[in-house]
């Protein structure tokens, strides 16, 4: 892609002074940002550098403490959704909001159908979409039914959207996080043809090689400030990871750990575990006594489809799973049988049964060690075990009768977590143990999986945080594109280095 | 276990109320051990259904199939009771065949909706067709009588200390689905299934095996609720039981089953049983005329439903948002 032409820098949107805090803590300070005519802008950051928060005060989703923002070199106030539409921005979500009955072209002017009269003149329809089709070099046809299209093309109805409502700027969050990599392709295609016609695109992405290979500049946030502005042949990949994580951060003791494994005898022993659909393959490694192995990578790395098949949740294609010296069938029942607890990354969907109380949900799995009259369950036992759990990792609220749905999202992982601490427990993989939950809770689920681990449990710990990776882990493996790809034993890991390895990226310079 | 809770006793004081304004009214023929052994029998068969179908609704599934497969059954015992030449063993193997016929039912109803994911409604929205033509083609579309012998007019009639046997049924039948449901472990994961299905997949519970048990139990209930009413009437026809499907989930939802799943007890829907059949009798008492009965029942179901829901305001208030139908802890 020809490189842009600096002098003829035309600013169509430009932030400027911009800070914003929720509740004190500052989230954005002082941070500058601007997007050309024409231009693919990518945004990088680690998780909570204030990426969304930027995204959603140039939206008009947040209202800004400070700062202004120019469009076409005009101060505009942007109060919702609708005032950045009329401007000319267009979001593309990552919860796509097609209907799948109704045609590519019902999709694009729904809503805002041309009429003949009262009624829908379809024909126009179909042909301004055809023209817009033919402009940006879409493959899509105008009259086909959208529940016959993948989700990549999808994602291009909703594009097509934000064009036929003549969008000068699309903002596009994580586009390909769902997308196959053929589909990815037909993406990126799409966005060259866009930016090539005058079109611009504020690409957020944690992918390193798409933001390289799509960008003409590239911001970098840490930390709720600006902490580079790349021109395009500036983006190197060991140098956008040092500015992500920060020289200063890669120092400072949660950023820098001297790993040192535990070698007991092996617990878990995954012997080439293969996937059906090519989302992991040919994946060995094994687990000690009393270790806790941290597992990193980027999302959709293939870690969690990994760590649901050594559960047995899905079956994978081929492969083997032992534990202690004994080959496990997977299955979620064979699983907590053999004696393996299993936390998984969607609490809500996945994690516990909201209407039911904290009892029912710590004794969910523990059926065959709680007392029985006969047939009958003790609840005197089954109250007995629920109030031990809560004691044991303090849940809050204490009343066992309370119904998990309303509680904090610390304590219904509390919950989740509290129902594996009731077994004899060999095995413990953790997915996104603190996803979505507050700083305090974080430390107390960290001391409960050291705990565990003190006590010889072995403990698969998946994590997209940075941080929490170095700060539990002993070893840490880090998977890319459905291999492992990197180990750190008994060296001095950082989270450039981490992070490179799910890039791709060879060598990162030692920091300092 | 939640300590005194007046929320926790609302069904039995509607109940008492009930009682209360219909002795009221009518003091003379409504508080006798007859009419109330009338009241009893007449929501008998509700009664025995809804406790199976209950299984039905708490794994968030549905049954629309209620009322042609009671009627299927019934026609099922009768013909079968002729085929043995009207004798008691006929009878038992009356029983037994309409009985595996509602197990079997349910049993496909349980394997479909789980293999092929097909929602419970479309499956037994078609099945329902399927038990009427059944029963259509087997009687002829005639009705069938049968009045002997003996130990088949019993199950719908023969007293016992002043009550007929189909309370016993019911009784019985209430008391070992509230043991299930209440008591046993798998009453548990029924729970757990109706009120998150992947997390209960992931905690080790079988979820298709659970949910084709429970479609199972609700065969088998209906299936008795067609042997008890074909008795009570001492006939069978495709039309047996029709409009029982209706009755069925009211008296669920009256008692407070979430038809979304995972919420409901067995007292709770026999007490919407009872509380229809007590309406029912007052109305026929009090001689309203059947052109405004119907009026009557859905304003009375609307008063006890909202009254009901009043108590727990102070639960639902915590939960963001409208919900079609309320959700409680078990």
């Amino acid at each position: 892609m020809a490189e842009l032409n600096q002098t003829n820098l035309e600013t169509i949107l430009e932030a400027k002074g911009i800070y914003k805090s929720f509740s004190g803590v500052p989230v954005l300070q002082d941070v500058h940002f601007e997007v050309a005519k024409g231009e693919v802008h990518a945004l990088m950051g680690e998780n909570g550098a204030g990426k969304s928060t930027l995204i959603k005060i140039i939206t008009g989703v947040y209202s800004k403490d400070q700062g202004q923002i120019y469009w076409e070199g005009k101060p505009v106030e942007i109060n919702n959704y609708q005032d950045c539409q009329k401007l000319g921005v267009a979001c593309i979500y990552q919860e796509l909001s097609v209907i799948p009955p109704l045609t590519v072209a019902q999709n694009v002017f729904l809503g805002r159908e041309p009429r003949n009269g009262k009624l829908i003149d379809f024909r126009k329809m179909n042909r301004m979409t055809q023209e817009l089709i033919d402009k940006y070099e879409f493959p899509l046809k105008p009259t086909t039914i959208v529940d016959n299209l993948g989700i990549g093309q999808r994602q291009l109805i909703e594009i097509l959207k934000g064009l036929s409502q003549d969008s000068k700027l699309l903002i596009m969050d994580e586009p390909t996080a769902s997308l196959s990599g053929k589909e990815a392709e037909m993406l990126f295609k799409i966005i060259q043809t866009l930016r090539n016609q005058g079109v611009s695109i504020i690409y957020i992405s944690h992918r390193l090689e798409e933001v390289y290979m799509l960008s003409d500049r590239l911001t970098i946030l840490r930390d709720g400030k600006n902490a580079a502005l790349l021109q395009k042949h500036e983006i190197i990949p060991a140098k956008v990871i040092e500015t992500m994580i920060g020289k200063v951060v890669d120092e400072s003791s949660g950023s820098r750990k001297m790993l040192q494994s535990r070698e007991g005898e092996v617990r878990l022993d995954v012997k080439g575990l293969t996937d059906k659909s090519d989302r992991y393959r040919n994946i060995s490694f094994q687990v000690h006594r009393g270790e806790i192995l941290g597992l990193g990578g980027l999302i959709g790395a293939g870690r969690t489809e990994v760590v649901r098949a050594i559960y047995g949740v899905d079956k994978a294609q081929s492969g083997e799973v032992w534990l202690d010296g004994v080959k496990l069938n997977p299955s979620p029942r064979n699983s907590i049988n053999a004696g393996i607890g299993f936390v998984p990354e969607d609490r809500r969907n996945q994690g516990f049964i909201p209407l039911l109380s904290t009892t029912r949900n710590v004794a969910l799995t523990n059926y065959d060690i709680v007392k029985k009259n006969g047939s009958a369950v003790s609840d005197k036992d089954e109250l007995e075990m629920s109030k031990r759990a809560i004691q044991a990792i303090d849940i809050r609220p204490s009343d066992p009768n309370k119904e998990v749905g309303v509680m904090s999202g610390g304590n219904q992982q509390k919950v989740v977590l509290g129902k594996w601490l009731m077994r004899d427990l060999k095995l413990l993989i953790v997915d996104e143990p603190t996803a979505g939950i507050d700083v305090g809770a974080k430390d107390e689920i960290y001391s409960i999986l050291e705990d565990l681990a003190s006590k010889g449990v072995a403990i698969i710990v998946v994590t997209s945080d940075l941080q929490e990776l170095l700060r539990v882990s002993h070893r840490i493996l880090v998977m890319r594109k459905g291999n492992i790809v990197k180990e750190f034993k008994n060296v001095e890991v950082t989270q450039s280095k981490v992070l490179a390895a799910g890039q791709g990226v060879e060598e990162v310079e030692e920091a300092g | 276990m939640k300590g005194f809770n007046i929320s926790k006793y609302s069904k039995p004081f509607i109940l008492v109320a009930f009682v209360l304004i219909l002795t009221a009214l009518r003091p003379t023929t409504f508080p006798t051990v007859g009419n109330i052994a009338n009241v009893l029998w007449s929501v008998s068969v509700i009664g025995i259904m809804v406790c199976g179908t209950i299984f039905v609704f708490l794994v968030g599934g549905i049954d629309l199939s209620i009322a042609t497969l009671c009627g299927f059954s019934a026609v099922v015992v009768v013909e079968v009771i002729h085929f043995f030449g009207d004798t008691t063993l006929g009878v038992l193997a009356g029983v037994i065949a309409a009985i595996c016929v509602g197990a079997m039912a349910g049993c496909v109803h349980g394997f479909i909706i789980t293999t092929f994911n097909i929602p419970a409604f479309l499956v037994t929205f078609a099945s329902q067709s399927v038990f009427l033509g059944l029963s259509m083609v087997i009687t002829n579309n005639k009705i069938v009588s049968c009045t002997a012998p003996a130990a088949f007019t019993a199950i719908g009639a023969m007293k016992v200390f002043g009550f007929p046997l189909p309370i016993y049924f019911m009784l019985v039948i209430a008391i070992a689905s509230w043991y299930v449901l209440r008591k046993t472990e798998f009453g548990r994961y029924i729970y757990a299934v109706g009120g998150n299905a992947t997390a209960s997949e992931i905690s080790g519970i079988n979820v298709k095996k659970s949910t084709i048990l429970c479609y199972v139990f609700s065969g088998i209930t209906t299936a008795i609720g067609g042997i008890v009413l074909a008795s009570m009437t001492q006939q069978a026809a495709a039309a047996t039981g029709s409009g029982y499907t209706n009755d069925v989930i009211t008296a669920g939802v009256i008692g407070g089953v979430s038809l979304l799943g995972g919420v409901g007890t067995v007292p709770g829907a026999i007490f919407g049983a009872v509380l229809m059949g007590l309406l029912n009798n007052g109305l026929n008492l009090m001689s309203v005329p059947s052109t405004h009965a119907g009026l009557v029942k859905g304003l009375v179901i609307i008063i006890a439903v909202g009254f009901d829901a009043m108590q727990h305001r102070d639960q639902s208030r915590k939960r963001a948002g409208f919900r079609l139908f309320k959700k409680k802890a078990a």
